[in-house]
């Protein structure tokens, strides 16, 4: 039987994929890990057992893992906490994103029952040019430029690390590239840049992307603890379209300006209402279309998207669509 | 407006015919727009019918369905010979093929331009959108010359200039068939008598300077080729095997050259 130990369960991705694995036959118990005080209200039930803890500390993954979760004979490790705000930066996050990661999987190996170890990667891992494919292979360059935000640079490093003990450790790993999942408080730069009456994008550009759906996010991440495959995995989403069909869809009107008039603008945009979107954080995918390619996830997990994205629900209702101030999303997983 | 055989219609029962693989809001995942792409040969059915008078030889050898290659020479200062390449099989095959043409790494950073070219359905020329395209059954145009093809001057019309060997490389990995393919007419349709190097900072190569302001109505004559089956004669692992590209490549370079000069032959005049 599967027991599942899982990090960032506070997330509305966390939450999601706890509830779809306590319904699974085959996993007998799930661990969901946060540092918030309680879990989120959705699994405030038997189901799915919560723990508290702070993971950017070494000591704890080792307490936590050698305590309670060898008690509890766990065999599956699903590692998805990432600090959610684009903009957070400095050691504490680092820890957070990267070393954290990086002792949890260390402690794994050692661990006498893990089995497997499943990490939740990015879309933003891959950098954003003209010279490559529309569809992105998972051998595709990632971004390493020197002036990348931290959230992408710790992205692209935890990521690595991972990847640097596939075939050298005793854990069967998978890496699961997400595309970008529209929803609140997932750290999706569209939806944030979606929370205002007006989406302004590159004039004479109108690139196509593409978008997951919650449910498929939760299918994918399924799909990696059951499945056997080891290495990495591109997790296309269902709605290919352009950038400006996207905010059409989303009920926002979509404004489009010479390109160096975006980055002050939605500097200037960042700072009166505190929203998260980062024009430098998306520059090249607001230019040249890309796509997962998702080829690999069918053929070695099964996963293929099968939910598109509700656009309706991204549409504002007067005076309920507000930007979301940045000490809301304060809680780093 | 009533269209003969070989000449461009743009009913909308064709369009509706026509193969497309939608992503999920009427775009392939490339961008592909059939309705835009629609629009775009609406314009420029004048310039297939009446401008260039375009005139297609032995069209029943472009597959009906499954993937293959068309490979053929390239001149004319702009892209107007793939322009009427993709025309002419659109109007010359049932139920409609719409070719997938690629486009030079710069041609998508360009503004406006890019977005109307791959809602047109061309896609930046990569193996690896190429690759896609043959593995979903579509039709690809490929221009093995590539940039100094239409960059060559005047006096070295129908000199095919270096012939590249992706083309092969991937009709080989992808099991399709290559279909060369004679241009006559584009090599003299735009005359070029030097170029501006300097605006690459732009993300052109070069500004061309033409002899005219406008393209010459020229009449375009396009040969199709008998189908090289490489698929059949190689297997997928040789793609990667340089003599087996080079012996590939050469062939079909021989081929097109071939159809080149009986085309010549053919042509009764420039404007004929």
């Amino acid at each position: 039987m599967t027991v599942v130990l899982l990090t960032g369960v506070t997330t509305p991705l966390g939450t999601a994929l706890a509830k779809a694995l306590v319904e699974d036959a085959e996993v007998q118990q799930v661990i969901g890990v946060g540092l918030e005080q309680s879990p989120p209200p959705d699994l405030a039930n038997d189901a799915v057992v919560y723990e508290r803890w702070d993971l950017s500390k070494e000591r704890n993954i080792r307490r936590m893992l050698f305590g309670s979760c060898r008690e509890r004979g766990v065999t599956h490790v699903i590692h998805s906490a990432f600090h959610r705000s684009p903009l957070a930066e400095g050691g504490h996050i680092h820890r957070l994103n990267v070393e954290s990661t990086r002792h949890l999987l260390r402690f794994c190996e050692r661990h006498p029952t893990i089995r497997r170890f499943v990490f939740r990667s990015d879309v933003e891992v891959y950098r954003h040019d003209h010279l490559h494919p529309t569809l992105l292979r998972e051998d595709q360059p990632l971004e390493l430029s020197r002036n990348t935000k931290q959230r992408v640079r710790d992205r692209v490093e935890a990521d690595l690390t991972v990847c640097t003990r596939m075939g050298l450790s005793s854990l069967s790993i998978c890496v699961l590239r997400l595309a970008e999942l529209l929803a609140p408080e997932s750290g999706s730069q569209l939806y944030d840049w979606l929370l205002s009456r007006i989406a302004i994008r590159p004039l004479g550009y109108n690139p196509m992307v593409n978008l997951l759906s919650l449910e498929d996010a939760v299918a994918a991440l399924v799909a990696g603890v059951k499945g056997e495959a080891q290495g990495v995995f591109n997790i296309p989403g269902f709605d290919s379209l352009p950038l400006k069909r996207l905010a059409e869809l989303a009920g926002v009107r979509p404004v489009a300006l010479p390109g160096p008039m975006l980055s002050p603008l939605y500097r200037w945009r960042e700072r009166v209402r505190k929203t998260e979107f980062t024009y430098e954080m998306n520059d090249g995918r607001f230019h040249t279309s890309d796509l997962l390619d998702g080829t690999r996830a069918r053929v070695e997990l099964g996963y293929e998207p099968r939910r598109g994205i509700d656009f309706s629900l991204l549409k504002p209702t007067r005076g309920t669509r507000r930007p979301v101030p940045r000490g809301s999303r304060s809680e780093p997983h | 407006m009533r269209f003969n055989k070989g000449m461009l219609s743009t009913d909308r029962h064709i369009f509706d015919n026509m193969y497309f693989r939608d992503a999920g809001h009427g775009y392939d995942e490339f961008g592909f727009h059939p309705k835009t792409a629609r629009w775009g040969i609406k314009a420029l059915a004048p310039l297939y019918n009446i401008y260039f008078r375009v005139k297609g030889y032995g069209t029943s050898r472009i597959p009906k369905e499954g993937p293959a290659v068309l490979a053929a020479n390239h001149a004319g200062m702009l892209p107007i010979d793939a322009v009427m390449l993709a025309l002419d099989v659109f109007a010359n095959t049932t139920p409609a093929r719409w070719p997938r043409a690629s486009m030079d790494q710069f041609v998508p950073l360009m503004p406006f331009v890019g977005t109307f070219f791959s809602r047109c359905g061309a896609v930046a020329g990569s193996r690896g959108n190429f690759g896609r395209l043959l593995d979903s059954g579509e039709l690809v145009t490929a221009f093995p010359e590539g940039v100094p093809g239409i960059q060559k001057p005047i006096w070295k019309r129908y000199q095919l200039q270096e012939w590249r060997v992706g083309h092969c490389e991937l009709a080989i990995r992808h099991g399709a068939p290559v279909i060369p393919v004679g241009i006559i007419g584009s090599e003299e349709q735009w005359p070029q008598v030097g170029r501006i190097d300097w605006i690459k900072f732009l993300g052109a190569p070069y500004l061309p300077i033409p002899i005219t302001p406008i393209p010459l109505p020229v009449r375009i004559h396009i040969h199709y080729g008998e189908p090289i089956p490489l698929q059949e004669e190689y297997a997928p692992e040789q793609s990667d095997d340089p003599a087996v590209l080079a012996a590939a490549a050469t062939r079909v370079k021989d081929a097109v050259e071939e159809l080149i000069a009986a085309g010549l032959e053919q042509r009764e005049g420039l404007f004929r």
